[in-house]
């Protein structure tokens, strides 16, 4: 088993070091991009949050350097993160599409919910604004379907609009162009607008967001928390999960003391120790930590999820562990804003 | 392959298919014993192939009402290897979660299994392959597929009996929606509602017709399906070589007509057989054994002069 492995998780060095970077330099493709799963196809949405993994640990070195005051002599994983950063960002600029957005996997001829996470990666590393600008510009521009007035209308009629209870008349975005808002894309695409600088924001930018945040609260469970986007089906109220929740809450982070963030945050810490994969408590973690939430002790966690099944392989997941355990990074923190 | 069996033949075209029901009381029975029986009755030729087992998987519940029990599927993997396979995979992409590991670890699979690594593929995040859909009749003529389905030689549905809240009842037929992969559809795979949700279900079974469908009907599912209903004990595994056969046989089961399930109707067109006289059952009758399912109002439609007021 090659040391750096995901199944190699004891000893004493970090989780981070031993077993997430390694995994994620292990898992770049010789084309440049990430594959959802080590060793498969790139495809956009691991690719940007391995660039932001990467960069969050090159935050955490950095506060590393400036807590002890030394200048930290790079490590051995220090050119090959670089250079994996570097090619990665290219890859990445390279599979936008004309209209700004980006597909699923290079090559697909249309964009979809990963463009936000894609702009993101690409402001993050502070590579190529124009093409940040424009990936905004698309998202800002791409509208779902439910909402149209006809649509309205015809919902009324129809048995299916007594089935869900939402207000349709909220649009967030939709995971694929032609589809329904729902609550996972909502918050990319609002993560994205929260934490770009508003100044590459297209004009309209900012009603689309209150838009969408309206619909993220419209779509709330009723005890608190999220699930993919059907609070209520035939009236039976919807169970919220730990995916979905988490990234609503880091979309919503102006409004820490509303009472529905508030109610969620506590279906989340009450949600935390049932956790069983590694990437909902990665991001669970991530975001209690954000709201200045108590959550136990995270790489103990890990690893014992991590020795289950190696991950599967899955890229995401180590990816957002790997966030996770680089602490609080500074592009899902308020005072990027300014 | 799965990919190219065929699957467009005209029901009057088709040979006789074979529906087993069996009784299984709970899932502490010898279900590797009673499914090594009924697929030796069907004389299934799989020796070297790669076998694909596709259960059920939607979210996390450990009541084991919601998703396929994994016993269930331990048992059909053994019997399959028992048969002669060359490899044999489970492989699910889930609806509306994306933590699928936190969906096996909460069911308990590798508690079945063994260390998961190898033996699952998560389709949500396989690599993946433009397929043109064998028949037209959503909007999607195109569909992004994993390529694990697409190399599999044999393809096994493995659903849980259940209702569901927009297409009727969930079996095998709507069990491959599960294919679709998340990394290019999202969670849920919203494009394929809105293309047409009946009508993605027949293009999708086109396109990839299952060689073989195994019901999970020892627990099932009724009311508020697939996920929202209450638990439904019937003490059966349904299996069959035809997914159409085994779906209106489920139905017939649940006290409910098959012909008024639309895309039932529509797959007996061109998949396999809905009417019963050309449907050899063996082991129980589905008479036998039926069980009426609540159904939610909308669905009353679907219900025979049999079922229960």
């Amino acid at each position: 088993m090659p040391e750096g492995s995901p199944e190699n998780i004891t000893g004493d060095t970090p989780l981070l070091q031993r077993v997430y970077l390694p995994f994620l330099l292990e898992a770049h493709n010789p084309d440049g991009g990430w594959g959802y799963r080590r060793g498969g196809q790139s495809a956009v949405e691991p690719t940007s949050w391995v660039l932001l993994a990467l960069k969050g640990v090159e935050e955490s070195r950095n506060r590393e350097v400036e807590k002890s005051g030394t200048i930290q002599l790079p490590d051995s994983s220090t050119p090959r993160l670089l250079n994996s950063w570097n090619v990665g960002v290219r890859w990445l600029s390279e599979s936008q599409l004309p209209d700004g957005s980006w597909p699923s996997f290079a090559g697909q001829p249309r964009g979809c919910w990963v463009t936000a996470a894609a702009s993101l990666a690409l402001y993050t590393h502070r590579d190529s604004p124009d093409r940040v600008a424009r990936g905004l510009r698309c998202i800002s521009k791409t509208w779902p379907v439910e909402g149209r007035l006809w649509r309205r209308i015809g919902a009324r009629l129809l048995r299916r609009d007594r089935a869900v209870r939402q207000n349709r008349s909220l649009r967030g975005w939709s995971w694929t162009p032609g589809t329904a808002s729902w609550v996972e894309p909502t918050s990319h695409a609002l993560i994205a607008f929260r934490h770009i600088p508003k100044a590459l924001h297209p004009p309209g930018a900012e009603r689309r967001r209150q838009l969408a945040e309206r619909m993220l609260y419209d779509r709330m469970c009723p005890g608190g928390g999220w699930n993919s986007g059907n609070p209520l089906i035939y009236g039976a109220a919807g169970v919220p999960r730990i995916g979905p929740t988490v990234w609503a809450l880091l979309a919503l982070q102006d409004y820490k003391d509303r009472p529905e963030t508030r109610q969620s945050l506590d279906w989340l810490e009450q949600a935390y120790s049932q956790i069983q994969g590694p990437g909902s408590l990665a991001l669970a973690h991530l975001c209690l930590q954000l709201y200045d939430r108590q959550a136990p002790a995270l790489e103990s966690a890990l690893a014992a999820l991590n020795s289950n099944n190696q991950l599967l392989g899955d890229t995401l997941a180590a990816a957002w562990a790997a966030i996770a355990l680089s602490g609080r990074p500074r592009w899902l923190s308020p005072e990027i804003r300014s | 392959m799965s990919v190219n069996n065929n699957s467009l033949v005209p029901a009057f075209k088709r040979p006789p298919s074979r529906v087993a029901i069996r009784k299984a009381p709970n899932y502490h029975v010898d279900l590797t014993a009673l499914l090594d029986e009924t697929l030796r009755e069907f004389g299934l030729n799989v020796q070297g192939s790669r076998v694909l087992l596709k259960p059920n998987f939607v979210e996390p519940d450990p009541q084991g009402v919601i998703n396929t029990h994994p016993a269930v599927v331990a048992a059909a993997r053994e019997c399959f290897l028992r048969l002669g396979a060359r490899s044999v995979v489970v492989a699910e992409g889930a609806g509306h979660e994306r933590d699928t590991e936190g969906i096996l670890e909460t069911i308990r699979l590798r508690h079945y299994l063994g260390p998961l690594a190898g033996k699952f593929v998560d389709l949500n995040l396989d690599d993946v392959r433009l397929v043109t859909t064998r028949t037209r009749a959503s909007r999607a003529k195109e569909l992004y597929l994993p390529r694990t389905v697409l190399e599999a030689d044999f393809v096994v549905s493995m659903p849980k009996l259940k209702t569901h809240h927009w297409a009727g009842v969930t079996l095998s037929l709507k069990n491959m929606f599960g294919i679709v992969p998340g990394n290019c559809y999202g969670w849920p795979k919203n494009a394929l509602h809105w293309a047409g949700l009946t009508n993605s279900i027949l293009d999708i079974n086109s396109t990839v017709r299952p060689d073989f469908a195994i019901v999970d009907g020892i627990i099932g599912m009724e009311g508020n399906g697939p996920v929202q209903g209450d638990a439904k004990p019937c003490g059966l595994l349904v299996a069959g070589d035809d997914p159409v056969a085994v779906d209106a046989t489920c139905a017939r089961i649940m006290g409910l007509v098959p012909e008024r399930i639309k895309y039932i109707v529509q797959a007996g067109l061109l998949l396999g057989h809905l009417k019963s006289e050309n449907i050899r059952q063996l082991g129980e009758s589905p008479e036998s054994v039926r069980t009426c399912f609540a159904v939610l109002d909308a669905f009353k439609r679907l219900r025979g002069e049999h079922a229960y007021p």
